[in-house]
């Protein structure tokens, strides 16, 4: 028995806002000799963002109707054993009758969960999100980037996968593990060499034969390098000429792991007209090469192309050092303090607070969290509150301040009264300051972050905060 | 009907530590050192006290939950002790319980003492707390500093004021409780600043500079109080008296509803009418001798003095430029110093503000005295701006 593949039916990006520029950072290096990658942007995840608010920032739209399973990808997820594709549901307010997996193993785990995905033609949300730890000095540590991406698949998408093929193979050209967290990377003229001619161009060539394609045809590319500037050698063995959107992606944002292939992905879709084949290819310990052909706009694709450019230049080496965990400032004293997360407690309220679900009183107030009695003046006894969920509602700065006393990672400490337009009241942190910060009235947006972590016991809780509506744009 | 406590309860001796970095010293000290004050200026004898209510806003810091404590620090034999705790407004509510009882006839003589040990923390500012396990999910971690900060913002954003007029206004608050502070042997800071020292020092919280914060110290204080038939018994004639006690206390209003502007605090405007009412002030512009308010910040006094009514909405900020409130003032406002010279031992604050209340109705003040006494306000506000407890006292003369 045979039956059609799904297909694409939407994408989604996300970065963190900062850019470390590459050059500024190579010249803190310099008396080092090495350091890695010199040009381009490395994006920089805040103290707040992890591999799984990635994920979950670069899925929200695209979750309008509820996928009927969930997928996450990543080599960095906070937890090992806790499901992160679980914290989503609850994060994207999802009904708890989703099916949900996690998965990992190499940076190729997006790319593959996602054939696996189109070819069980299932209705899923594929998100990947990556903030890799990698060795000041070392090649990763510039060439990485933090980023999430996200695919919704399913039935009449508007991109069809036509060819797919793969390789398994234990190329060590770079690993991590429990021992070793950071990269170890191999000799990269072995890498070049073998990855293209044995893995990757193989893969592909295969993948057009099955898609009955000539490599001629594709008009875009989202081959995910395990080095930079290798895809002039895979093109040159496989016949392609299509530029590659993941060295885009690569030199602008850095290599975002298992979420770099589906991000340029999007990209490429972004670029794409109705009736072009795009070629998507996910790489580590094997390759899964899989052909597009695309029928109409992919919804979400440009998007992704405005997640890439939106962004400010980081130029401080020594503050991204902090923020990536190549160097352990001491806050002092005060950062000693520390919360534990109670399971009974986020029994109770996690579902709430991850979704940032808020009730409406049955005098149409909206408030949070919700509370038995409302807060509305006048309100004495209980009522049956409605579920709002606020993640989404625009809102603005009430009262605020920039704290330099209290702990943060990355100070100053911003937070103050949210006033959302529905009329929700909400004390907040505030997150992804730029320029000079916030003022009273300022536009704000909502994304989800990290909360509080509490290092003695590897917990971490999330909740939303604001941030400003509108990022500024990257200079071209 | 309730009538209220106006003069049903007299202060017939007061005590108060010296504040400030009392490394050498314990709480058990500092109580000690304050209840011996007040026991020797309320001419009674220790056995005589039937009750006693302590107040300790921070249980883990040094002291420990309960008031046993206090119960052991005084050695106090098998009275009822109990502790108190409401935040800033914690030394208020320690007296609050002290007189409702003497006031209810249940005893004749109890006993209030606020006592905190803030400096065995480590660190600097107020410690940290959590907020309770559930609003730990989503409530965020500011400080002191950072929460009170929101409300100079808002006062700016509701008056009109472009942040300049503002922070020359809270700087001369500071700048007039360092006078005040100077001339107080038991202040933690005694010494006068020069404006321009307040307004260049460092940013903790925008727009709340260094000076614009008060000092954290160690610190205890307490009171004595009966029935004024049992003070004029011991030979006093016109004892001080309670007028008012009143406390406010946020519901969740102002951080969860969509309707307060943040520049000013209901709590505390409440709890004024109230006290005013109780102590049948009609005009507190007229009435009301000195206040001893929670300047816990400068912006804190700024904004308490339209709460208090004592400045029209918007015109605090002139007021105290103009020096209503400096101790040549219509309305002198921290003669001792205040917080911003005592530092805030939480439990203790509010007592020592009655003290210094106490000591000038009772022409006790020294280089501070005031010419004219008749009336003193001591006002507490605990938590935050959108989530604050207010507690206003007046006390007066029986006669």
């Amino acid at each position: 028995m045979t039956h059609q593949p799904g297909s694409i039916v939407a994408v989604g990006g996300y970065l963190p806002l900062l850019r470390l520029d590459r050059a500024q950072a190579a010249k803190s290096l310099k008396h080092f000799g090495l350091g890695g990658r010199q040009a381009g942007y490395r994006a920089v995840a805040g103290w707040d963002e992890d591999a799984f608010t990635l994920a979950a920032e670069a899925s929200r739209a695209l979750t309008e109707s509820p996928p009927a399973r969930i997928c996450f990808a990543s080599t960095s997820a906070p937890f090992i054993d806790r499901a992160h594709a679980s914290l989503l549901v609850d994060a994207l307010a999802l009904p708890r009758t989703t099916r949900t997996l996690d998965v990992a193993g190499s940076r190729r785990c997006a790319v593959a969960a996602l054939l696996d995905t189109l070819l069980g033609a299932d209705d899923s949300l594929i998100a990947a999100g990556e903030r890799r730890p990698a060795k000041p000095g070392s090649p990763a540590h510039l060439a990485y980037g933090d980023g999430g991406s996200a695919v919704r698949t399913g039935a009449d998408g508007a991109a069809k996968l036509v060819g797919w093929a793969s390789q398994a193979h234990d190329l060590l050209d770079s690993y991590a593990s429990r021992g070793h967290e950071t990269a170890y990377p191999s000799e990269e003229r072995f890498v070049r060499d073998v990855a293209s001619s044995a893995i990757i161009a193989p893969a592909i060539t295969d993948a057009c034969t099955k898609a009955g394609i000539a490599a001629g045809d594709i008009k875009w590319a989202a081959v995910h390098e395990p080095l930079s500037g290798m895809w002039k050698d895979i093109a040159r063995r496989t016949g392609i000429t299509a530029p590659n959107l993941a060295a885009t992606l690569a030199e602008q944002a850095g290599d975002l792991g298992a979420a770099h292939a589906l991000f340029a992905l999007g990209l490429a879709f972004d670029a794409a007209r109705p009736g072009d084949h795009v070629l998507l290819a996910g790489f580590g310990s094997g390759c899964d090469a899989l052909i597009f052909r695309v029928d109409a706009k992919v919804p979400g694709a440009s998007s992704v192309r405005a997640a890439l450019g939106a962004g400010e230049a980081l130029t401080d080496y020594v503050r991204f050092l902090s923020l990536s965990g190549g160097v352990d400032l001491d806050f002092g004293v005060r950062s000693e303090f520390e919360q534990k997360a109670q399971a009974t407690v986020v029994e109770r309220y996690g579902r709430d607070t991850l979704g940032f679900i808020g009730g409406r009183d049955e005098q149409g107030n909206v408030q949070f969290p919700k509370t038995p009695i409302p807060v509305r003046p006048g309100a004495t006894g209980r009522e049956t509150l409605e579920d709002v969920r606020l993640a989404d509602l625009p809102a603005k700065v009430a009262s605020v301040t920039a704290d330099r006393l209290n702990y943060t990672p990355d100070p100053p400490f911003w937070f103050g009264l949210v006033q959302f337009d529905n009329g929700a009241r909400i004390l907040m942190e505030l997150t992804d300051a730029s320029g000079a910060g916030f003022a009273v009235g300022d536009a704000l947006g909502m994304r989800l972050r990290i909360k509080s972590i509490d290092k003695k016991r590897g917990m971490r809780t999330y909740f939303w905060k604001g941030a400003p509506a509108q990022r500024p744009q990257m200079e071209a | 009907m309730a009538t209220g406590i106006k003069d049903r309860v007299a202060i017939i001796g007061m005590g108060c530590s010296v504040f400030g970095e009392r490394w050498d010293r314990g709480a058990d000290d500092l109580m000690i050192e304050a209840f011996e004050e007040a026991i020797g200026d309320a001419g009674i004898d220790r056995s005589q006290i039937e009750a006693a209510w302590m107040g300790n806003a921070l249980d883990d810091i040094n002291v420990g939950n309960s008031a046993l404590p206090l119960a052991h620090a005084l050695r106090l034999q098998t009275i009822p002790v109990s502790r108190v705790e409401n935040m800033c407004a914690t030394g208020t509510e320690a007296l609050r319980a002290a007189v409702y009882a003497v006031a209810s006839g249940a005893i004749d003589f109890g006993l209030a003492l606020g006592v905190e040990k803030l400096k065995d923390t480590g660190y600097g500012g107020l410690p940290l707390r959590t907020k309770g396990l559930a609003n730990d999910l989503w409530m965020p971690y500011g400080s002191a500093p950072g929460t009170f900060a929101q409300l100079a913002g808002a006062y700016s954003a509701a008056h009109g004021l472009d942040g300049g007029d503002l922070k020359r206004a809270m700087g001369h608050v500071s700048w007039k409780s360092h006078q005040n502070g100077a001339l107080h042997g038991k202040a933690h800071l005694r010494k006068a600043v020069e404006m321009e020292t307040i307004l260049k020092a460092p940013m903790i919280a925008d727009p709340l500079g260094l000076f614009d914060c008060c000092g954290v110290s160690d610190g205890a204080a307490c009171a004595i109080v009966t029935t004024p038939e049992i003070a004029k018994s011991l030979g006093i004639d016109n004892p001080v008296t309670v007028k008012a006690i009143q406390l406010s206390a946020s519901n969740g209003w102002e951080m969860g509803y969509g309707e307060w502007d943040g520049a000013s605090v209901r709590n505390t405007q409440v709890a004024a009418k109230r006290a005013y009412a109780e102590a049948g002030i009609a005009d507190p512009r007229a009435e009301i001798s000195l206040t001893e308010v929670h300047d816990c910040f400068s912006v804190t006094e700024l904004v308490t003095m339209e709460d208090l009514g004592l400045s029209d909405s918007g015109r605090a900020v002139f007021d105290i430029l103009d020096g209503k409130y400096d101790r040549g003032g219509a309305i002198p406002c921290q003669t001792d110093g205040g917080l911003k010279c005592f530092g805030h031992p939480v439990g203790a604050s509010g007592l020592r503000m009655a003290y210094e209340v106490y000591n000038q109705l009772r022409e006790r003040a020294g280089d501070r005295q005031l010419p004219q006494v008749d009336f003193g306000l001591t006002h507490n506000l605990g938590g935050a701006p959108f989530n604050s407890v207010a507690a206003v006292s007046i006390l007066g003369r029986l006669d």
